[in-house]
């Protein structure tokens, strides 16, 4: 990674606490709403840093309620923190200074920002005097990012007419129009079916290439993290918990192995005879096509361990089944996700 | 009888609803009990005092003022806005959720509406019959009026719910409900007494139900009908209830036949 | 030149107005249907009245008349402008298009506010001033010149209106359910349908300083016939300034309030 480049995103020690009035059911909660209303403060975020580079396109996951939109709110300038800093393009993003505002973008993927009840091209051209576009410009902008996304043709149709899809494009036609440097996306391609999904990720990973536009997407979907971003934030519980990249998640030549056996010992018992880390042992209850619960143990090992590990395991009982799963992102996230009850999270490796 | 338990939620539901959102709830009763007043007072003020009128269609100030006030307590009973509701759901295609379940939609949202119009309804007659007995008025006569606009806000509802239909035709049916709150404004009392249309005019009230809603029970809670008065009118309010409940199953089984044939 | 750039977005918004009016036009057309018969009933209200009686705190139908048409037109211009803004300001909160708003270079309020242009409603406003101008007569009014000053107390009448309905519209920030006061608003606006010259001492103090409905109708008619004392010029400039850091207020704390709620 680049140092000697001045960040573009540069977040430090921020928290958000917020408040909420307490409701309880029926009569009394009701009743209670109406005479002594209580309120509940809530941490969303406990004490986040980190910097990002211009050009880099990072991707920001967690659980839901882990903290993500709350943290595109706060570098997009619509709440502030409560204590730490950030910084966005040199700006205080609450402040929400004119030229900051011209230089950001925020897409929300379940909030729409164009006005549904007129064509696209209309609500693009009311973006067109916001931005104060130069009218060329403009017709070369739109001209491209239609182009790129193949959405041509439905300019003119009125935005609730078209599909999820297409309605998505728009969206993010309408957000980088005026070719803002900082591009914040919430979940882009939720509710899209596959192919919509798809093109539209080619188009951010063309876009941020072309334009050098920093963006920072937060998203479900692991196919977006692992084909678009360079580096991954993982927040979980207000706590971020990740930074680096997809790939330090999944290391390399790791894989797993998964075994029934006939008998079932404790996990520290299996990472004995197995000689793993207790970690890297994992005990699940799966139904198989029968619907009859099986327990299937899990090492998550290199590929060279494979033969001494099963070896180890003929030679203390009996393995009625095995196979080899491929090490996915998607998994390796829901451990993490799950994990802390295990206490067993990686630590943080700065990215 | 066991029908009646969905019946009772709904209400609870909508009792719960006006005390979650008391501060609107009391907005909405000040704004419906004060403004009315004050406009009506505004216009027997003028005429009276600063015009100088001894009798306006035979009442004298003092009559003004005491149907001012006590059509205030009926004024709190009638509408409510939930044929609005009715034609909104119509429009966004929520009925369809409605639609799969074994409850009347158009009782449903009804039961549910009322509930604070019944608590109303209910501080209303105590207030009434209290402050009234100071005045001589017979508590009697007060429930009797109260019982009147009772059925007037069934009747106005029915009304609203055959007129919200018209959502099923076209996009929004917001204009048509609007244009009926207007004249029932006017014709139901709650602006003027409607004696004082010119009597060339009376005819226009009286071949509506809405002076049921506030004119009718006023007239009953000062005395100024006669029980017989009041049995024919009750008598003409329930046909006219007859008639709503008739029209409502015409023109919501058309409704909704054209909104299933649609595919809402 | 933020002028212009102003100017240049509410060109964009009145030309994209047509281009929805073309999808929406059964709309539009019935909102106008409920202004008319909004304004029979109050002119069918006063004939009642009229019909008992020949003068009514000194004004004669046809000045009561005059009043109405003037209140009309000032009534039609914010519908046409305003009306169905406000009918949506609740959206800014409660459906989360104020988060988008804020992260634009322009103010949020005034995207807003001039998103939804009434077209067809212009036709009230010539109604209106037919009925100003029917009237004009039979109720005195000199004429001449003093044509121009309808159009100045007509803006005045759309300035009032636009104070007082943010006034009501801005507590969606603290109470969800918003329209309650919005309804408020609209009973309180029976104040305006009534020149206050008809109002007993208490209520027209009332209507002349902390619910200035009388300004949007009653008290341009009265200037146009009548004419104003000093006094009455002074206290109009005293409420629009009130009112104007009231509502700046309001939004202030409103938009911090919203800001320290959300997640």
């Amino acid at each position: 990674m680049e140092k000697n480049r001045t960040p573009v995103i540069e977040v430090r020690d921020v928290r958000r606490t917020f408040r909420s009035p307490k409701k309880g059911d029926g009569w009394k909660g009701a009743l209670g709403l109406l005479l002594r209303p209580e309120f509940q403060t809530t941490e969303a975020l406990k004490g986040v840093s980190f910097t990002i580079e211009p050009g880099a396109f990072i991707g920001l996951i967690g659980a839901n309620g882990a903290g993500k939109t709350t943290l595109l709110k706060i570098l997009s300038g619509l709440i502030p923190p409560t204590s730490g800093e950030a910084r966005v393009l040199g700006y205080e993003p609450f402040r929400r200074p004119m030229d900051f505002r011209r230089r950001i973008a925020l897409v929300m993927g379940q909030k729409a920002q164009l006005w549904w009840d007129l064509p696209a091209i209309d609500a693009f051209d009311l973006l067109r005097a916001i931005y104060e576009i130069p009218p060329a410009v403009y017709r070369e902008r739109l001209h491209t990012l239609a182009e790129l996304l193949d959405v041509e043709r439905h300019l003119r149709t009125q935005i609730r007419r078209l599909s999820l899809g297409e309605r998505m494009k728009m969206e993010l036609i309408g957000a980088l129009i005026h070719w803002p440097g900082v591009v914040f996306l919430d979940e882009p391609t939720i509710g899209l079916d596959v192919l919509a999904a798809h093109k539209l990720r080619e188009f951010l990973r063309v876009f941020n290439q072309r334009e050098k536009a920093t963006i920072l997407l937060t998203s479900h979907n692991m196919d977006d993290i692992e084909r678009l971003c360079s580096r991954v934030l993982i927040l979980r519980e207000g706590e971020l918990i990740y930074d680096g990249t997809p790939r330090g998640l999944t290391r390399s030549g790791e894989c797993r192995l998964k075994v029934r056996l006939m008998h079932v010992p404790a996990i520290e018992e299996l990472a004995r005879i197995a000689g793993v880390a207790q970690d890297a042992v994992e005990i699940r209850q799966k139904e198989d096509e029968d619907g009859a619960g099986a327990q299937f143990v899990y090492f998550t090992i290199q590929r060279r361990q494979i033969v001494p590990v099963l070896q180890a395991l003929m030679s203390s009982g009996q393995i009625i089944e095995m196979g080899i799963e491929e090490q996915s992102l998607e998994s390796v996230i829901q451990r993490l996700y799950g994990a802390e009850a295990a206490g067993a999270a990686r630590p943080v490796a700065p990215g | 009888m066991i029908k009646t338990a969905w019946r009772l939620a709904a209400l609870k539901n909508g009792f719960q609803d006006a005390i979650a959102y008391r501060i609107e709830f009391l907005f909405e009763i000040l704004g419906a009990a004060f403004v009315p007043a004050a406009i009506q007072w505004v216009l027997w003020y003028a005429l009276f005092r600063i015009g100088g009128a001894e009798r306006v269609a035979g009442m004298t100030y003092g009559d003004m003022v005491q149907y001012t006030l006590t059509s205030l307590l009926f004024t709190q009973i009638r509408g409510g806005d939930n044929d609005f509701e009715l034609a909104e759901m119509v429009r966004s295609g929520q009925l369809s959720n409605y639609l799969l379940r074994p409850v009347g939609v158009v009782e449903f949202v009804y039961i549910r509406g009322v509930a604070p119009k019944l608590m109303l309804a209910g501080i209303c007659l105590l207030l009434g019959s209290g402050v009234g007995l100071f005045f001589g008025l017979s508590p009697l006569r007060m429930a009797a009026g109260m019982l009147l606009a009772l059925v007037g806000n069934v009747i106005h509802y029915q009304v609203g719910a055959a007129l919200a239909t018209t959502a099923f035709l076209w996009e929004e049916s917001y204009a048509v409900l609007m244009v009926k709150n207007l004249i029932v404004s006017l014709l139901s009392g709650e602006l003027i007494p409607l004696n004082l249309f010119p009597a060339s005019l009376q005819w226009i009230w009286k071949s509506t139900p809405f002076y049921l809603y506030v004119f009718g029970p006023t007239q009953v809670a000062l005395g100024r009908w006669s029980c017989a008065t009041f049995a024919g009118h009750l008598a003409i309010a329930c046909a006219w209830m007859l008639f709503g409940w008739m029209l409502i199953r015409v023109t919501w089984g058309m409704g909704i036949k054209r909104y299933s044939s649609i595919g809402g | 030149m933020r002028i212009r750039r102003y100017l240049e977005i509410y060109r964009v918004q009145i030309k994209n107005n047509w281009v929805r009016e073309a999808v929406y036009r059964a709309n539009f057309l019935t909102a106008i249907m409920v202004d008319l018969v909004w304004i029979g009933v109050e002119f069918s209200l006063f004939s009642v009245i009229y019909a008992n009686t020949d003068e009514l705190a000194g004004w004669t139908r046809s000045q009561t008349y005059f009043f109405l048409g003037m209140f009309f037109a000032s009534d039609a211009l914010f519908t046409t402008l305003f009306q169905r803004n406000f009918w949506n300001f609740s959206d800014l909160v409660n459906k989360g298009e104020l988060d988008i708003l804020l992260t634009k270079p322009v103010h949020p309020l005034f995207l807003s506010l001039s998103r939804w242009i009434n077209l067809t409603a212009v036709f009230n406003i010539f109604l209106g001033l037919a009925i100003v101008i029917r009237y004009a007569h039979s109720a005195g009014f000199e004429g001449g010149w003093r044509w121009l000053l309808v159009a100045f107390w007509l803006l005045m009448g759309l300035f009032v209106q636009i104070l007082l309905r943010f006034a009501f519209s801005i507590w969606i920030f603290w109470t969800e359910r918003s329209f309650a006061l919005s309804r408020l608003y609209y009973q309180f606006y029976a104040f305006a349908t009534k020149p206050d010259r008809l109002f007993p001492r208490m209520i027209r103090y009332l209507v002349l300083t902390a619910l200035p409905f009388a300004f949007i109708g009653s008290v341009p008619a009265r200037a146009l016939l009548h004419g104003l004392e000093w006094d009455e010029f002074f206290r109009l400039l005293l409420v629009l300034a009130a009112f104007y850091a009231l509502n700046a207020f309001l939004w202030r704390r409103g938009l911090k309030r919203y800001q320290s709620a959300s997640s």
